[in-house]
């Protein structure tokens, strides 16, 4: 059984009964391994369709968990359950829940650092005093608003309250959070949370892909919630200085907020300076004051010191690219996609009313990103199969995208492997508007397809 | 991926029932078990079919039995004639399973494991129907369905699976309009099966419940019991647990009464 990956969160779903028998046929060592390797921020298993489990039955998920939470170091647990199936668990694992409980997915999606929606206002109650204090202090970091009801009777009283919240958290437990240097999108800059000691460690927690790839697709400013930091020593020093100094080259800025100098010398500070690395007392610091977000660069990506060009490399592999996009909509759609137009030229969008993108990045052997351009109802159609219901929900539709996007990059790579190319692919990322879009690519050189299916006319971009 | 024509075709391979199988069809439907016996020792397919399926652990016979008029003797009118309809299905199995990790040892198990605890199930009902316990039979069709249409799309349907849980009939519905239920309709009425068995099955998908109560419960029943099958370890690793989606509301209302038959603690 494999997980499904979606906005960083790998979800298993298995169906049916969970007992003894299961042993290993639910998840073989090559599973297991293929979790690993996803490099998710949170692994969940969903017990939506599980309608009878028992002990043994879980257990093959637990030691999933343990495999996955020592090679990664993110956060682990079982979701979608009622209060009977929690309150089984919970005695199953009575002094043994080293593994979180999430009554759903939509509360586990909060504790996870690429939590990108709006702001939440939440009551949480858990009758362990500490639980209710970890859960708070979790939301609290993510961004949310989170009203800890005290007793029983004070939360009953509480949810009783009409569009007073916006979740209401219970049955759920927190086991050991993830420990990895986590991501989190804040308007146009990246906020990474790191914590207690930094030692060389954080050579192998930092996403050093992800950072990269970030940098390509244009962001420029990270941001180092440092708040929770007790010290750092100097592997760590020279980690942070390198990282510095190799953003420099695409006009990149790092700040580290709320670092205290108390058990790390202050001549640390001084080095990481010189090394290009801003200080800030509070995140708000940065994050209200308009006039230094947009100094920083992170209100614009434009500025894109290496504009990188398509190379050759790339340009031989486009019938890759090409077919994986075709193969993808015809797959997706049932209709014959055809080719009209190709250019290499910077990304030509003649009416940018009412469109939309996503855009996915891969690097190893070569690297380089897909950009596909839809008129929003196009999108729709090209995602019918995923959605399966009329909808506008633009959020859903954008989202659906990035599933598209998804199944393309997993087919340049399924494609470019055949070739002996090994790359690998980021999470997809999309546009809600064209504007957002030619902030990342207006400078860059790329190859634009113009494609249809069924004379629905949409673009594909591919560039460096 | 799929389309309506590729379907129709499909359709149109399933070969309509050999007439000895009708024959012995009709003789079983009339209570003639020596003249069902003589007619499908005619096939020697069947024969040996039928001598492996009823010699399966499941079935509980301490010695082995070989001969058909034995084996009719023994299994009586009903499950002889759901037998043979179990025979029918593997006429459709493919000779080598691509999508599923699936043999036609592992597929004679999951016929045998369907069959004798549909049984238990109606005996817990009181049913003593000869079609209701004959559905039973028509419902791996459905596992055939998603092996002759998907197998030679699998990396297209792993890619799909790798970002959207999304089942193999939802996958066909959405694409076409026509599932793997309204696929296995198809095939049982090329091959003259009884409407009852059509209804029983279509309510076992899950996601269409039948008008009549009492189709729809024994819809249900299928349904759970389905799962209950496919939860085991051999048909996991077949690939087998997710090819539908299981519906958990549809059948928990009848929960307790399965797991008291199925003996689940």
């Amino acid at each position: 059984m494999r997980a499904v990956l979606k906005n960083g969160i790998a979800v298993f779903s298995p169906q049916g009964f969970l007992d003894g028998s299961v042993g290993n046929s639910i998840l073989s060592i090559d599973d297991i391994n293929a979790t690993i390797a996803q490099n998710s921020d949170m692994v969940l298993v969903s017990l939506k369709k599980v309608i009878f489990f028992n002990r043994n039955g879980l257990d093959a998920f637990v030691k999933m968990f343990i495999k996955v939470r020592t090679a990664n170091h993110i956060t682990v647990g079982f979701c979608d359950y009622d209060t009977k199936k929690y309150e089984a668990i919970v005695r199953f694992y009575k002094n043994d829940l080293v593994f979180s409980l999430f009554k759903t997915q939509e509360i586990a999606t909060l504790f996870s650092s690429n939590y990108k929606n709006k702001i939440k206002n939440i009551l949480l109650y858990n009758e362990d005093k500490s639980q209710r204090s970890a859960m708070a202090i979790e939301l609290h970091d993510n961004g949310h608003n989170p009203i800890i009801a005290q007793t029983e009777d004070e939360f009953h009283e509480k949810s009783k309250a009409e569009n007073a919240y916006d979740i209401i958290i219970t049955e759920t437990f927190l086991g050991q959070m993830g420990q990895k240097v986590a991501t989190r999108v804040t308007g146009n800059a990246i906020i990474y949370t790191v914590s207690s000691f930094l030692d060389a460690e954080i050579g192998n927690t930092f996403n050093i892909a992800y950072h990269n790839n970030s940098l390509n697709v244009g962001f420029r400013l990270f941001i180092f919630d440092t708040y929770k930091v007790i010290s750092m020593n100097v592997h760590a020093l020279n980690f942070f200085s390198k990282l510095s100094t190799s953003g420099a080259e695409y006009n990149a800025t790092i700040c580290f907020v709320g670092m205290s100098f108390d058990k790390t010398p202050q001549s640390f500070k001084e080095t990481l300076e010189d090394a290009g690395i801003i200080f800030f007392n509070q995140m708000d610091d940065i994050l209200q004051d308009k006039g230094m977000l947009k100094e920083l660069g992170a209100s614009s990506a434009a500025n894109i010191k290496d504009k990188r060009i398509i190379n050759k490399g790339t340009v031989t592999e486009l019938p890759n690219f090409i077919d994986a996009t075709v193969g993808t909509i015809e797959m997706m759609t049932n209709s014959k996609a055809i080719k009209d137009a190709v250019q290499i030229n910077k990304i030509d969008i003649k009416n940018s009313k009412n469109m939309i993108a996503s855009s996915i990045g891969f690097y190893g052997d070569m690297d380089g990103m897909v950009i596909l351009v839809f008129p929003t109802e196009i999108a729709k159609k090209a995602c019918e199969l995923l959605i399966g219901e009329e909808t506008d929900d633009k959020e859903l539709i954008l989202d659906t995208l990035a599933e598209l996007v998804n199944i393309v990059g997993g087919k340049v790579k399924m494609l470019l492997g055949d070739e002996h190319i090994s790359v690998d692919i980021t999470l997809p990322r999309t546009y809600p508007d064209i504007t957002s879009l030619i902030e990342i690519v207006q400078e860059k050189k790329g190859v634009q397809v113009d494609l249809s299916f069924n004379n629905d006319k949409f673009l594909f971009f591919l560039t460096r | 991926m799929i389309t309506k024509e590729q379907i129709n075709n499909f359709i149109d391979k399933v070969p309509p029932s050999p007439k000895a199988l009708k024959e012995t069809i009709m003789h079983l439907a009339n209570g003639d078990l020596v003249k069902a016996a003589a007619v499908a020792k005619e096939d020697k397919a069947l024969n040996t079919y039928l001598k492996v399926l009823v010699n399966k652990p499941i079935y509980g016979f301490r010695n082995e039995v070989s001969d058909v008029s034995q084996i009719f003797g023994i299994l009586g009118v009903n499950q002889s004639q759901q037998a043979v309809y179990n025979y029918m299905l593997t006429l459709l199995s493919p000779s080598k399973w691509k999508l599923f990790k699936l043999n036609r040892v592992v597929f004679y198990n999951l016929q045998a494991d369907l069959s004798m605890n549909w049984k238990k199930i109606l005996n817990y009902l009181n049913i003593e129907d000869k079609d209701t316990l004959c559905s039973i039979s028509l419902l791996p069709a459905s596992i055939i369905v998603s092996e002759a249409l998907f197998c030679e799309k699998i990396k297209d349907i792993n890619l799909l699976r790798s970002v959207n849980h999304i089942d193999l009939n939802t996958v066909l519905q959405r694409l076409t309009d026509i599932d793997l239920f309204d696929i296995c309709e198809m095939i049982a009425l090329k091959w003259e099966m009884p409407q009852e068995i059509i209804s029983i099955i279509q309510a076992s998908s899950g996601v269409k419940p039948a008008e009549n109560e009492n189709i729809n419960q024994l819809g249900k029943w299928m349904h759970l019991l389905l799962f209950y099958t496919l939860s085991q370890a051999k048909y996991i690793e077949a690939e087998l647990n997710d090819f539908i989606d299981f519906q958990i509301d549809y059948v928990s209302d009848i929960y307790d009464d399965f797991s008291k038959v199925m003996e689940i603690s």
